[in-house]
């Protein structure tokens, strides 16, 4: 099994699959910078 | 590819044992990426206090090249491994975000023209790649995983569709193989050709998110190029990989038909469970941004969370790309690929010079 399918494998032990994981993530961080926790990410 | 690592048994019940396996590689990943940005910002920083004029060399670049360095000039540890696998998962988070730069209205006229050209490059490139394999007696199994992989978007569909239409590891290994050294290629290639051609940021963006395969590749592929066609190759990209549960359906129909894969029982939860859910948050956060939930400084803020996303992305591109694993899959898939994918980039290119003509993209 390659190591792609072993992350996606992964997050599916965790109950939900990889690209739900992102989704979540990112709503997260949004919600994050939308209350004001994040106030300011530097690139 | 990479060598296999044995996951411990008790990770089965113990998330946390999950994802502690996947720091060190992310550390690596984190490591690479900032190398490369330091780079960047000290080659820029010499540039400028010694008055020379060099041309900017992107930290995607960077990146690449360090990961790329160090994968093929020593082995890279098996602790290592599985967190270097989740540049995918950074990939598809920095795509959700990056949705912050585009209002609903922008996504509506580039996908819209995206989708148009979409179905003409999934066509093309389906009837190209399975004439190939045809013609250079390929497994007809592989053939259809090379015609997947570089018609939808890459890796992703080709491990989709293997499991859909019982292919052999084998035949998967060569097609990923195959849809990834050709990535890498294209990653050289195509901002060569994009500046030889003066094409303007959108058309290029456009181009790589039709014709390079794998979404990190065609990601990268944009953002070599600048950042406005990186935020439109990945836009490309992303209606690309919302087709793959309708293509894998079509060839799981066509193998079941000839008695050699399983039967589709719910045709509407197969493609449910194929759709890339990622395009629904990069469309979440556009609607978002586009009804001003989110002022200028946290739009700001939210599309530097996804560079940063990107940037253990492109790291992880470099680091899992190794020409000696790649090489021992044999030339027959790598022809077919190239000529395939030589073919299909031109095709692509002419669709949008068409666009750019018509629609002044």
């Amino acid at each position: 099994m390659s190591e792609e399918n072993k992350a996606a494998v992964a997050a599916t032990r965790l109950g939900l699959s990889l690209d739900v994981w992102a989704v979540i993530t990112a709503l997260l961080l949004a919600l994050l910078i939308r209350v004001g926790v994040l106030k300011h990410v530097p690139w | 590819m990479a060598a296999s690592t044995a996951l411990p048994s008790q990770e089965a019940h113990n998330p946390f044992a999950s994802i502690i396996q996947f720091v060190p590689g992310v550390l690596l990943l984190t490591v690479v990426g900032l190398g490369g940005k330091f780079i960047e910002q000290s080659v820029n920083g010499y540039a400028k206090a010694h008055h020379l004029v060099i041309p900017n060399i992107e930290y995607v670049l960077w990146a690449i090249a360090i990961g790329l360095l160090i994968a093929n000039a020593v082995t890279i540890p098996k602790i290592f491994l599985p967190g270097i696998a989740t540049y995918e998962f950074w990939l598809k988070t920095g795509i959700v975000l990056l949705g912050a730069r585009f209002v609903v209205g922008d996504v509506l006229k580039l996908g819209g023209i995206s989708i148009g050209l979409v179905a003409l490059e999934i066509s093309g490139s389906l009837i190209l790649m399975t004439f190939l394999g045809r013609l250079f007696k390929l497994k007809p199994k592989l053939t259809s995983l090379l015609a997947i992989g570089s018609a939808v978007c890459g890796v992703s569909a080709i491990i989709a569709a293997q499991g859909a239409i019982d292919a052999d590891d084998e035949d998967s290994s060569f097609a990923i193989a195959a849809i990834l050294t050709l990535g890498a290629i294209a990653l050289v290639a195509f901002p060569l050709i994009g500046h030889a051609l003066h094409m303007g940021n959108n058309a290029y963006g456009l181009w790589s998110g039709l014709a390079v395969d794998n979404t990190a590749e065609a990601t990268a592929a944009g953002a070599l190029y600048s950042d406005a066609a990186g935020k439109v190759a990945v836009l490309a990209k992303t209606t690309r990989n919302a087709t793959i549960g309708f293509v894998v359906l079509g060839y799981a129909i066509y193998w079941a038909g000839r008695g050699q894969a399983e039967r589709v029982q719910n045709k509407a939860a197969f493609l449910w469970n194929k759709f890339p859910k990622f395009v629904l948050g990069f469309l979440v956060i556009s609607l978002l941004v586009s009804v001003h939930v989110f002022s200028n400084e946290q739009v700001g803020a939210l599309a530097n969370l996804s560079r940063w996303a990107f940037l253990l992305t492109f790291a992880g591109v470099g680091l899992r790309t190794n020409f000696r694993e790649m090489a021992k899959q044999g030339a027959r898939p790598f022809i077919v690929g190239a000529l395939g994918e030589i073919l299909i980039a031109g095709l692509t290119l002419g669709l949008v010079v068409g666009a750019d003509a018509i629609w002044k993209l």
